[in-house]
């Protein structure tokens, strides 16, 4: 039959046809974006994701470090009819169905995991043939700050997930304990990879992460773990290498002057760009300001007073006849002045405390407290002209040189041995820089003191030095009682939802 | 006349040539009825001499032996045998095929007959269709079909909303797949009732999953008019024209309804606004203390409309050519006051061609021209809101332009809530326009057993649209001036190519039947979307009443905002089934699929199906039970995968972010923590169902029980760490019913014929699998709606009321009340009693429950046919429930209090102890305890409704063509059982907000054939 020829032909032209037609199935679709469109072997490009680790970091919730930091004896909640559950947290009554709660957990553990994400990515640019010791600077830097809210995250809830891949069947619950190990090993990986540099003298990342820090945040998690040595070998490091230093004007230290000074290790940076409108990268501060004042430059707004200095380490503060940390450290009004003096020991005060700051800003009295946080306070009149915010412009300082002389100090006066100097050495150029007198033979004890002193109001690490040291007595205070079963915050109700894993280990732990 | 001369002429030229060889027979073949059957096979058995009838009929067979036996055949027809004994002359009258189980049905590239059929099909009666006047074609399917979920839209050239055996996907659609003449669409609003020759809906997976990817949602296959071989040309015009008026309006409080339901709010600017309107506007005579003015919104809103059709059919053939032509005009206007219509009109073409006597070609092509106006759907929800002492126009505005329109705003409302600005001032264009081309080469390679048909089909669908929000001025305060009237220009454009072959082979050898088929199909869709807007720029040429100056080029620069997308998908298959049968008692069936596309990282998928029947009225053993006639149990199972998801992201997504060092910003890249991971949504469906005929084939029955089980379905998961949803494969749904169909043909005495049909189905829709996660949110937060294991998607979730507060000391004595009091909620007699449902003492999220889902579980339809000599009556009604309504019209009085309130609630409100315990008091519907999303909001959705009532007479005389006149009332009668909302078909959303109510139209047809 001549129709089968015809036939067979057809077949073979629509059988080649369909054969050109099956390589269509490998087209792109339209409008996605495809990993193959990375250029993986861009230096530019592993920059880049470095920079999109650190804005995970730099890009904070206003509630997240109030919530750390709320529970010492240094400061209280303030806050009266708002944010009860912060108040309660204050006062040690939790509640896991706290907004706040969930907030930092959620917020801060998508950071880890996208931090993680970048160190991946960072992988890949190194298969793409990008500088492999660039890559390994990178890297360590992702996982210091990796490490640093991983560990903040153990204090405030103790065993939390411990993540080193974005693949979510790897995650695990840790204890606290073998979390500091892992950040402490972490940072001994990083070390050697990180710029041997004062922060402030890097030029591609002003500010950014180098071999300090990861000697600092290793130093802090070997403090919660108790290994002196380790702490002193640390932060021996750090003060031997003479690169930094305390800032002589501590008042100034927490303003714009501060910022990138020589003092700070870490912070998280903001700007307005010297500009009077326009961009303006901020914190909001304003939680922490005043509900009520008269600023010396009057379009600046105010605060919302919720975060209030604690009438045990005013008067601790004036025991010791400190002055400018004191001043530095609260903004009084004249409620609090008055009832600081109900008390016939403080019915004579200092000039400085008074409801003027020496930059001209009157405290007026207020409803949610009597003292308003002062290294979280912008004077008015460093604001930028144009700008109004409460405290915009300024930076939040995480870690300074003076946390690691303290460590340090701590570590010598509990057993370790150090090559950076003496506990008392430490412990002086602090005390001297504050305008008090020099010590000798110092103890524990007094080094405990001088850090309430020196950082109290600063990323709860008061409450943090007191849980870790078993001290009940000085977080009871104020009509308080603690206990240590109080030491960690619970789960959030809506992770415990969420996560499998942590339910089964809430429910196997707790 | 000239056909039966051929005809003589023919036969006497063969009695000339063959008169010497055996017996010459000739005849007619016709129907029990006389009318003749053109194109009826008769073959000397046992021998290949045979021929087919012609157009009137008749046939001549030469070289017959004078004791051979003809067998007489044609389709539909039960097949006569009968001895030629020597006789010349021979009329045969063939009786209809009773069992009418050789019905043949379209299946998946391919038919088959019904009674071999093991799957779910069910063939759609286009005549029942045609009596529904509607532009929507599945408009007219509802009610039909068991199995087959339709939610029906008034809104003039809307495609109603379809669910096959229930919704099984979440993140993708629930659409079925439309094949019309072999190419997909996803909807066939370009055609009409009168053009289509069968519509039938694959149900169950083992009939759907031959169609690949799409098909997961089941499949309507449509097959357009032809023409057929052999046949003298037909010509008929049908057509009505009717006029739609909107059905069951929702009452709403009237004036004096209203100032009492405002005067007992307790709320001082409410009264105040009242005693504005009587400043403004009077007072009434009948009663002083209400206003001088009494709107009806919805009667303001609404007007009676238009519709029409028009439609003109050619078909016929001859030896080797059959053809189709024909046009359909259809329009409508909106039962909205306002520039509101759909207008189409339709052109189509077939030709089948023999071209010799191993070649068939053919194609088809359809135009369909359609031009839309909008409705302004908000106008449906503010004539909800309006305040009946609001005039529709407030002549005191003596500055306005066009029209002086009303201001709610004036008397102390926060909006203008008059619906006539908007309406008056939005003109809402699409221009649609589509082309469906196809042509076809079929070869038989071995007569009757073997062919290879190759398709190439082309569908182009554009859509224009033309925005326009038109300028007005009332006051300064009220107005949209010409900066804010704004132009928005859209084009889409869908373009998709098919190229089937299609080889198939089929033969009988003794007691078996086989069919074989195997098939590549190739296909190409293209989509791409632009559009801009912009504001116009009023020192420019534009001017509000001409059309001519509306256009992009007359807004301003700067205010022109553009979007452009589109999509390219290439999807390859291969395709084959198999359909064996022994002995007309076992049936079994495959069919399996790979299909590859770009969509997805994970290329093919392979789809497999079978099912199995037995025809037990075959066996002995059941010869003897009289009242059977046929009796078939089939089953069947198959996998489908649902394509339609959104494919994700190739890898790892990235975002540019910004962040400062030292006062400078630096520019960094942030990577996704969590792909999607999203390929193919699968289902697998097993199928049980009983075929059967009783009492002589007049009692039809149709069961049907089936499991559907969807896994690997789409849901957003939160993960285990961190805030980033990532879409994955891991939530499974399962849907499983049952259904009914049964249908009665009777006839007493000569002239009088009736029919009775109905269908049932019940259908359960159960989340089964949603990984980690507890529940996923869905709706609003003030409107909370859940997908929950154990529930069906989407449940309604919120507060159960108990009654109402009718004295103080009630509230008192409970302590939820006294809770909610203590946290400075203001509870007064006349405000809900909610249920503590987990008995804490206070009213909080663990108390919610579910309050029901918006998708239907069960529903029904039927119909009754009587004729009685020329006369024909129909009626058909359709009823679905077991769904809740979410009110939200009442609801929203949580966003807006100064508002209108329907006189269901305003007549039945709490107005002291004793008067309900079912409604609010005026105060409390404005106080927030009494908003929450609760029973008071959800309405039961059950309906009954009388579809379609046809009265019709044929004229038949010799001297005129046959005229049929008829009278139609579509839906004209509905009943509700507790929404009070004018229309309950508001989607499977379960959304009461901007619907447009399904109008009752009356009409008058006439159609004439010649």
């Amino acid at each position: 039959m001549k129709s089968t020829i015809y036939i067979q032909c057809l077949l073979l032209v629509c059988g080649l046809y369909l054969t050109s037609c099956d390589n269509k199935l490998d087209e792109d679709a339209e409008l996605r974006s495809y990993q193959n469109d990375i250029d993986y072997a861009s230096e530019a490009g592993a920059y880049g994701a470095l920079v999109g680790a650190y804005e995970t970091f730099q890009n904070v919730g206003w509630e997240q470090i109030p919530l750390i930091a709320v529970r010492g004896d240094d400061v209280n909640a303030g806050g009266l009819g708002d944010q009860q559950g912060f108040a309660d947290t204050d006062n040690y009554t939790y509640d896991n169905n706290f907004w706040m709660y969930n907030s930092l957990w959620e917020n801060w553990f998508q950071d880890i995991t996208q931090i993680t994400s970048q160190i991946e990515q960072l992988e890949l640019y190194r298969d793409g043939g990008v500088n492999s010791s660039l890559i390994d600077q990178y890297i360590a830097e992702a996982k210091t700050l990796r490490g640093f809210i991983t560990l903040e995250l153990s204090r405030v809830f103790g065993d939390v997930y411990r993540i080193e891949s974005t693949d979510q069947s790897e995650i695990t619950v840790e204890t606290k304990d073998d979390l500091m190990q892992w950040i402490s090993d972490q940072m001994d990986e990083a070390i050697p990879n990180l710029v041997n540099l004062h922060p402030n003298q890097r030029t591609d990342i002003p500010g950014g992460i180098t071999k300090y820090t990861a000697l600092t945040i290793k130093a802090m998690a070997n403090l919660e773990l108790g290994n002196y040595q380790a702490v002193a070998d640390a932060t021996g490091e750090v003060i031997s290498s003479q690169k930094f230093e305390l800032y002589d004007d501590y008042y100034q230290l927490f303003k714009i002057p501060g910022k990138l000074c020589n003092e700070n290790i870490l912070e998280i940076q903001y700007s307005d760009f010297g500009q009077s409108s326009g961009d303006n990268v901020a914190h909001l501060f304003a939680f922490y300001g005043p509900q009520n004042w008269t600023a010396a430059v009057p379009e600046a707004t105010s605060g919302w007073g919720f975060f209030e200095p604690s009438t045990k380490y005013i008067k601790f503060m004036l025991d010791r006849g400190e002055t400018i940390r004191l001043e530095t450290s609260v903004l009084f009004t004249d409620r609090g002045i008055a009832d600081i003096q109900t008390d016939a020991n403080y019915a004579t005060l200092p000039d400085f405390v008074t409801n003027t700051t020496r930059d001209g800003d009157i405290i007026n009295d207020y409803s949610r407290a009597m003292f308003t946080s002062g290294k979280h306070y912008l004077p008015s009149i460093q604001l930028t002209e144009g700008r109004t915010d409460y405290g915009t412009n300024k930076n939040y300082t995480v870690i300074r040189y003076a946390e690691v002389l303290l460590m340090y100090a701590e570590a010598l006066t509990r057993g370790a041995s150090g090559t950076a100097g003496s506990a008392d050495d430490a412990l002086n150029m602090i005390r001297t820089r504050a305008n008090m007198g020099t010590l000798s033979g110092v103890t524990s004890d007094d080094v405990m003191d001088e850090k309430f002193a020196e950082l109290a109001m600063e990323w709860g690490i008061r409450y943090y030095d007191m849980i870790r040291l078993g001290e009940t007595s000085e977080l009871s205070y104020d009509g308080r009682t603690f206990t240590m079963d109080k030491a960690y915050l619970p789960y959030p109700l809506e992770q415990l939802d969420i996560s499998p894993i942590l339910d089964e280990y809430n429910n196997q732990n707790n | 006349m000239r056909n039966t001369l051929l005809a003589i002429l023919l036969f006497l030229f063969q009695i000339a040539i063959y008169a010497q060889d055996g017996v010459m027979v000739q005849g007619t073949v016709t129907d029990s009825a006389g009318q003749p059957l053109p194109g009826a096979s008769v073959v000397v058995q046992g021998t290949t001499t045979g021929t087919q009838t012609d157009f009137d009929g008749n046939f001549t067979l030469d070289n017959v032996p004078s004791d051979g036996i003809l067998s007489i055949s044609y389709l539909g027809f039960v097949t006569q045998e009968i001895g030629v004994d020597g006789s010349s002359t021979i009329s045969i009258a063939l009786s209809e095929d009773a069992q009418a189980l050789d019905e043949v049905v379209v299946v998946g590239y391919g038919t088959q007959k019904k009674s071999d059929l093991t799957s779910s099909i069910v063939s759609v009666d286009t005549e029942s269709m045609e009596k529904v006047p509607t532009g929507q074609l599945m408009q007219a399917v509802q009610g039909k079909a068991a199995g087959v979920q339709i939610s029906s839209q008034g809104s003039p050239g809307e495609s109603p909303e379809i669910i096959i055996r229930g919704v099984n996907s979440v993140y993708g659609d629930s659409n079925p797949l439309f094949v019309v003449d072999g190419v997909f669409f996803d909807s066939i609003d370009f055609l009409n009732a009168s053009e289509i020759e069968s519509l039938s809906i694959l149900k169950d997976a083992s009939a759907a999953a031959i169609y690949g990817v799409e098909a997961s949602n089941g499949v309507i296959l449509i097959t357009t008019k032809g023409g057929k071989f052999n046949r003298n040309a037909s010509i008929s015009y049908t057509g009505y024209t009717g006029v739609q008026t909107a059905q069951n309006v929702l009452q709403m409080a009237n004036s004096e309804q209203f100032v009492n339901f405002a005067l007992e709010s307790g709320s001082d600017s409410e009264i105040a606004s009242v005693n504005s309107a009587m400043q403004r506007f009077g007072r009434s005579r009948i009663n002083p203390n209400v206003p001088n003015v009494n709107t009806d919104w919805y009667d303001e809103v609404l007007r009676k409309a238009m519709t029409q059709n028009h439609d003109i059919s050619i078909n016929g053939g001859s030896e080797n050519i059959a053809y189709s032509v024909g046009g359909n005009f259809f329009y409508q206007d909106g039962i909205l006051d306002m520039n509101n219509s759909y207008e189409r009109f339709n052109l189509r073409t077939k030709l089948d061609i023999k071209a010799n006597d191993w070649l068939k070609v053919g194609g088809s092509i359809v135009y369909s021209n359609a031009t839309k106006y909008d409705d302004e759907a908000s106008a449906w929800q503010l004539a909800y809101f309006a305040v009946p002492i609001l005039p529709v126009y407030d002549y005191l505005y003596t500055e306005a332009d066009p029209l002086p329109y009303s201001d709610a705003k004036e008397i102390g409302y926060r909006g203008s809530q008059n619906p006539f600005p908007l309406m008056d001032n939005s003109d809402l264009n699409s221009k649609i326009r589509r082309t469906v081309a196809n042509f076809y080469a079929d070869f038989q390679l071995i007569p009757e057993q073997l062919n290879f048909k190759t398709s190439l089909s082309y569908n182009h669908a554009g859509t224009t649209g033309r925005s326009v929000k038109l300028p007005y001025y009332v006051t300064d305060d009220y107005q949209r001036s010409v900066d804010e009237s704004s132009i928005t220009r859209s084009q889409v454009t869908n373009e998709s190519y098919v190229l089937d072959n299609v080889l198939t082979y089929q033969n009988t050898f003794d007691d078996h039947d086989l069919t074989l088929m195997g098939g590549m199909s190739y296909r190409d869709n293209y989509n791409s979307y632009f559009g801009t807007t912009g504001y116009f720029d009023p020192s420019g040429a534009f001017v509000r009443d001409k059309e001519q100056t509306w256009y992009i080029e007359n807004t301003s620069t700067d205010s022109q905002t553009s979007y452009d997308g589109g999509s390219q998908s290439y999807w390859f298959s291969y395709f084959g089934r198999a359909a064996y049968k022994y002995k007309n008692k076992y049936l079994a069936y495959a069919t399996y699929r790979a299909e590859g596309t770009n969509k997805y990282d994970e290329t093919y998928v392979y789809l497999p199906a079978f099912g199995l029947g037995w025809v037990l009225s075959e066996e002995s053993f059941m010869k003897d039970v009289s009242f059977i006639d046929y009796f078939k149990l089939r089953g069947g199972w198959g996998r489908l995968a649902n394509g339609s998801v959104p494919a994700s992201d190739g890898g790892v997504g990235s975002s540019t972010v910004q962040t400062v060092f030292n006062d400078q910003y630096y520019t960094g890249t942030q990577f996704e923590t969590i792909s999607d991971n999203i390929s193919w949504e699968f289902t697998e469906e097993t199928n049980i169902g009983i075929s059967a005929k009783f009492l002589d084939s007049r009692l039809s029955l149709e069961a049907d029980y089936f499991i559907k089980d969807t896994k690997d379905m789409v849901i957003p998961l939160s993960p285990l760490v961190g805030t980033e949803v990532s879409y994955q494969n891991v939530g499974s749904v399962r849907n499983k019913g049952i259904e009914l169909a049964i249908g009665y043909n009777g006839k007493i005495g000569k002239d009088f014929g009736y029919s009775i049909n109905a269908n049932f189905s019940k259908l359960e829709n159960e989340v089964t699998d949603l990984y980690t996660q507890p529940y996923i949110e869905r709706g609003s937060a003030e409107f909370r709606q859940m997908i929950i294991k154990g529930q069906p998607i989407d449940v309604f979730y919120g507060y159960d009321i108990e009654g109402v507060y009718q004295t103080q000391a009630e509230i008192d004595a409970d302590p939820v009340a006294q809770s909610a009091i203590a946290g400075g909620t203001n509870i007064s007699p006349g405000y809900f009693k909610y249920k503590d449902v987990d008995g804490s003492g206070e009213l909080d999220a663990d108390d919610r429950v579910y309050l029901g889902a918006p998708v239907p579980d069960y529903f029904y339809g039927g119909s009754i046919n009587l004729n009685y000599k020329n006369w024909d009556f129909s009626t058909s009604f359709y009823g679905q429930g077991g769904n809740v309504i979410l009110n939200r019209n009442r609801a929203e009085v949580i966003w807006t209090t100064g508002r209108n309130v329907d006189a269901e609630l305003a007549k039945n409100r709490w107005t002291g102890e004793g008067s309900t315990n079912a409604f609010p008091s005026s105060e409390g519907y404005r106080q927030s305890w009494n908003q929450k999303l609760s029973n008071f909001f959800l309405q039961e959705g059950d309906f009954f409704r009388i579809q379609n009532i046809q009265l019709a007479y044929t004229l038949k005389n010799d001297k005129l063509p046959e005229i049929r006149f008829s009278l139609t009332a579509d839906r004209p009668f509905l009943w509700t059982k507790g929404y009070n909302g004018f229309n309950p078909e508001v989607g499977f959303d379960g959304i009461d907000s901007q619907t447009y109510p399904i109008p009752s139209t009356y009409s008058f047809g006439m159609s004439i054939k010649i």
